[in-house]
């Protein structure tokens, strides 16, 4: 769908894993399950699934092969890995605690330039908790504050750059950066412009202009023998790629209007475009279609919340899907990134009303790995070992994770969720609970 | 049938330890006894256009009270369960429904909702569910917020909600009066009062009003400014209730009215029942003490993130927990969440239930029941669907205190049902039909029993409605 050329980081785990002997030629075989590949082998009633060194070598019915290690997976659904397309997993802890917290900035700057990688924390406790949900890759961006010093404040149209994770919790797990550029048009994007929609496209078309104007002189902007930019050097800087058409730029918009209108500006200057919302996309959902446009929907809202989503409703994924749009879904809006891994739930609920089965299993997998150019989403010869293995029907309300690899990796499901409900599954007088870990 | 507003008397769950209602005996202006909780002031219109009699034919049918029935039938009649069991004989005019392959549950009740009060689209001017100017504002009443034609509504009755508390926001340590509504449409929020249903006030512990009158360098900016505001409260409450009982036996000069005071002291009185917006089990404890110093009863904690740590303290104490399945981290004091919460209350025969706090949440929550449910499982509790569904009907019925009119399939009681289009804890299953007091308020099959607020009329087409 985008013909840009993505960047993508090598994997730094992978890198890591030859020179880790542990990892040597390891192979794991998965053996017995049901298998949605996602990919062109697509569902299989009962397939195994062979890993080495933590990519997948080969997967279909009785393989007859064996490995190092096995893991028996009859009577389990396997899929790959849940990836959340939109998340601030690792910038921040409590949401009303401003300290904790890193995804946004305020000032007077556009915003483009700013990179929040430096303040990723992987071992926040969201990270080991959505993991357990059955997340093992996320992007990450900046965003709107909500909380705190500076909420109402006017923000910046640009919220900045992103990067995207895998979920070990390691130091390293940084898995690729400069994935795409936020921005926000339509109604929050009037709110941060001063009052209306249309100085926010005008700010954005401002700043576009200003990156061509940088790129083309910027000798001259450098030695100080240019005319004075209304922008930083920082914030054109970031947004060269953007222009180039080599990162997508992720805008948040609802109404059908709105959306129409960033397309315009998508082609105006030749951008790669992926819409965020999209509330009354399937009101333009041919138009979406026609240009390209990949979206990141939150499927389970269907409230007319404000006068940009009066259109909202439960069947808009199974309405854009089935104009060809190709759809990501990411977690319901009120549960936040804590509960990134809910994405899960808008899904089931996204096939409740339409969209069939398996597209719904890749809008929260594979196709987001498809829009921002990251690795997972499919289990194939040579794809990445992030491998979830259920209980049940993954998008189900009843069905969690057993097992779940991440580059070929076991990890662990215990989170402070579990911790705490061991300790106090008999709650009692006393004080023996500060001694149950 | 026309419900008039009355006292509710003695129909209450009697773990909420609910006295009656004022006797409004006048007698020559001797002897008042003064009805706190003034039912009679914006008096319940809720009415019900009678319908024909229904009959559910073989359906699975989880009753709320721990029972799951396989192909069962259902028979409502004037507006209540008049038959439950196998083979029933139904009038000849009946409306038949065939249930195979259906689920029936009691229609769900949401013990913690501001639809109305914050409706959507949720523009500036119509945000009036919190009344943040001071920490005690109990003369406030939520229904007087609320805007019927919220089209939130609407959409929760497509998710089989028959009957809510709309409550005031967080911000106050005493928020003000709740109401319990019936989700029918309605040009005016009495006629959507629940007939009999008492009030509650919303009561809330820690971070919010800190925070909210903290930060204007006023009290509270501390836990135990919280504490001492509700303390002086009680005595202020305690005083006004007494100079009305002394009034009521020995006559005299009629004290002043004052609003505040007496939604404090029909608390007092068992008449108001107290919904407490408190996440950490500490603070639970402390108000389970303040309520023993003050002689009341907390009907409910509301949120309570941290209830599983306490479920043994709120089963003693006969003290009800609302829930959420999975929500935390947005507050320090929503941080230690555990998905097992309403598990471990039930298991400790704590009366635990889901609650919702939202406009999207509320249309899921039989999905937010299966999630707990699984989590519980999980934590190697066994819980059946006959027994989780008691998390969104029966339980929530008696923190409303209306636990003798709906909230599970029985004869006699209130013709609220959903008719399910299977496991109603699944991810598929959809509210398909749902009756309130037996008059069928929703049809997912029927596009002309899926009722439309005035708002959606021509909003985004002007010959067409919403969607």
């Amino acid at each position: 769908m985008n013909k840009m050329v993505r960047k993508i980081a090598m994997s730094c785990a992978l890198l890591l894993g030859v020179a880790a002997p542990q990892l040597q030629a390891e192979t794991l075989l998965i053996t017995g399950g049901k298998v949605h590949t996602l990919g062109e082998a697509g569902s299989l009633e009962t397939a195994d699934i062979l890993l080495r060194d933590g990519r997948v070598e080969a997967v279909g019915p009785s393989l007859d092969l064996s490995a190092d290690r096995t893991i028996d997976a009859s009577g389990k659904v396997v899929t790959p890995g849940v990836i959340a397309p939109v998340s601030e997993l690792g910038l921040t802890e409590i949401g009303a605690a401003s300290d904790t917290n890193d995804y946004a900035v305020t000032g007077e700057s556009i915003g483009s330039a700013f990179d929040p990688m430096p303040a990723f924390n992987p071992k926040s406790t969201l990270i080991p908790f959505n993991r357990a949900g059955g997340v093992t890759r996320a992007l990450v961006f900046p965003g709107i504050s909500l909380w705190g010093e500076g909420v109402g404040d006017p923000q910046r149209v640009f919220a900045g750059r992103s990067f995207a994770i895998e979920l070990n919790g390691e130091f390293d797990s940084v898995v690729a950066t400069d994935l795409a550029q936020k921005a926000y048009l339509g109604e929050a994007g009037g709110q941060l412009a001063g009052g209306s929609r249309a100085s926010a496209f005008a700010k954005v078309k401002s700043a576009l202009r200003e990156a061509a104007e940088y790129r083309d002189h910027r000798d001259a902007i450098r030695r100080g023998d240019w005319r004075t930019l209304n922008h930083s050097a920082a914030d054109l800087e970031a947004l060269q790629p953007v222009i180039d058409g080599e990162q997508p730029l992720l805008v948040t918009v609802n109404r059908a209007s709105d959306i129409l209108a960033v397309i315009d500006l998508a082609e105006q200057f030749e951008l790669e475009l992926i819409v965020q919302g999209a509330a009354e996309g399937w009101m333009v959902a041919d138009q979406l279609a026609a240009a390209g446009v990949p979206v990141v929907i939150d499927a389970i809202d269907n409230l007319p919340i404000s006068f940009s989503s009066l259109g909202a409703r439960f069947d808009n994924a199974a309405l854009l899907h089935e104009a060809g749009v190709t759809l990501a879904i990411s977690a319901p809006g009120y549960a936040g990134t804590h509960n990134t891994y809910l994405s899960r739930q808008s899904a089931g609920n996204a096939v409740a009303y339409g969209l069939p089965y398996e597209a719904g299993l890749k809008a929260i997998s594979t196709n987001v790995a498809g829009i921002f150019g990251i690795e997972g989403g499919v289990i194939e010869p040579g794809a990445v070992g992030d491998i979830a293995i259920w209980n049940g029907d993954p998008l189900e309300v009843t069905s969690f994770p057993e097992q779940l690899l991440i580059g070929g990796e076991p990890q662990s499901l215990v989170t402070r969720s579990t911790r705490l409900r061991d300790r106090y599954l008999k709650p009692e007088q006393g004080h023996e609970h500060w001694y149950r870990f | 049938m026309k419900f008039h507003s009355r006292c509710l008397v003695a129909a209450l769950s009697a773990a909420l330890l609910l006295s009656g209602c004022g006797e409004e005996k006048t007698s020559e202006g001797q002897k008042e006894s003064v009805t706190f909780a003034s039912q009679d002031a914006f008096p319940s219109t809720y009415s019900v256009t009678q319908s024909r009699p229904v009959v559910i034919r073989g359906a699975t049918l989880l009753t709320g009270t721990d029972e799951k029935m396989d192909s069962a039938d259902l028979l409502l009649t004037d507006g209540v369960i008049t038959g439950i069991g196998e083979g029933l004989e139904a009038p000849g005019d009946a409306l038949e429904i065939d249930g195979s392959g259906k689920w029936v549950t009691p229609g769900i009740i949401d013990v913690h909702s501001h639809l109305g009060d914050y409706p959507a689209p949720a523009i500036e001017s119509s945000q009036d569910g919190n009344e943040m100017t001071s920490p005690n504002t109990a003369e406030v009443w939520a229904e007087h917020s609320v805007w019927t034609q919220d089209p939130q509504f609407a959409l929760a009755l497509a998710g089989g909600v028959t009957t809510l508390q709309i409550l005031p926001g967080s911000a106050n340590l005493f928020g003000g009066r709740g109401v319990t509504l019936k989700n029918v449409p309605a040009r005016r929020v009495q006629d959507m009062k629940f007939p009999g249903a008492p009030y509650g006030l919303k009561m809330a512990c820690g971070e919010n009003p800190k925070r909210v009158y903290g930060s204007k360098g006023t009290a509270p900016s501390t836990r135990m400014g919280n504490v001492a505001g509700y303390r002086k409260a009680w005595i202020a409450a305690a005083n006004y209730k007494k100079k009305w009982d002394d009034y009521g036996k020995n006559g005299g000069d009629k004290p002043e009215r004052n609003l505040e005071l007496e939604t404090l002291a029909g608390v007092l009185d068992g008449e108001i029942l107290v919904h407490n917006h408190c996440y950490r089990g500490e603070e639970m404890a402390i108000m389970m003490d303040i309520a023993r110093e003050f002689d009341f009863q907390v009907s409910t904690f509301h949120h309570a993130v941290e209830a599983y740590k306490v479920a043994d303290l709120l089963a003693e104490n006969n003290v009800c927990a609302a829930v959420w399945a999975d929500w935390w981290g947005f507050k320090h004091e929503a941080y230690d969440m555990t998905q097992a919460n309403l598990a471990i209350l039930d298991q400790a025969e704590a009366c635990a239930m889901i609650h919702s706090d939202s406009a999207v949440g509320i249309q899921h929550l039989n999905e937010e029941v299966a999630k707990a449910m699984t989590a519980g499982r999980r934590a190697g509790f066994d819980i059946p669907p006959e027994h989780a569904v008691g998390w969104m009907t029966l339980n929530p019925a008696k923190a409303l205190g209306v636990a003798e009119k709906t909230g599970s399939l029985e004869k006699g009681k209130m013709a609220d049902v959903v008719v399910w289009s299977g496991n109603p804890f699944s991810v598929y299953s959809k509210a398909e039909k749902v009756f309130i007091d037996g008059e069928l308020m929703y049809d997912r099959d029927d596009p002309t029993r899926q009722p439309r607020t005035d708002f959606e009329l021509g909003i985004l087409d002007a010959e067409g409605e919403r969607l």
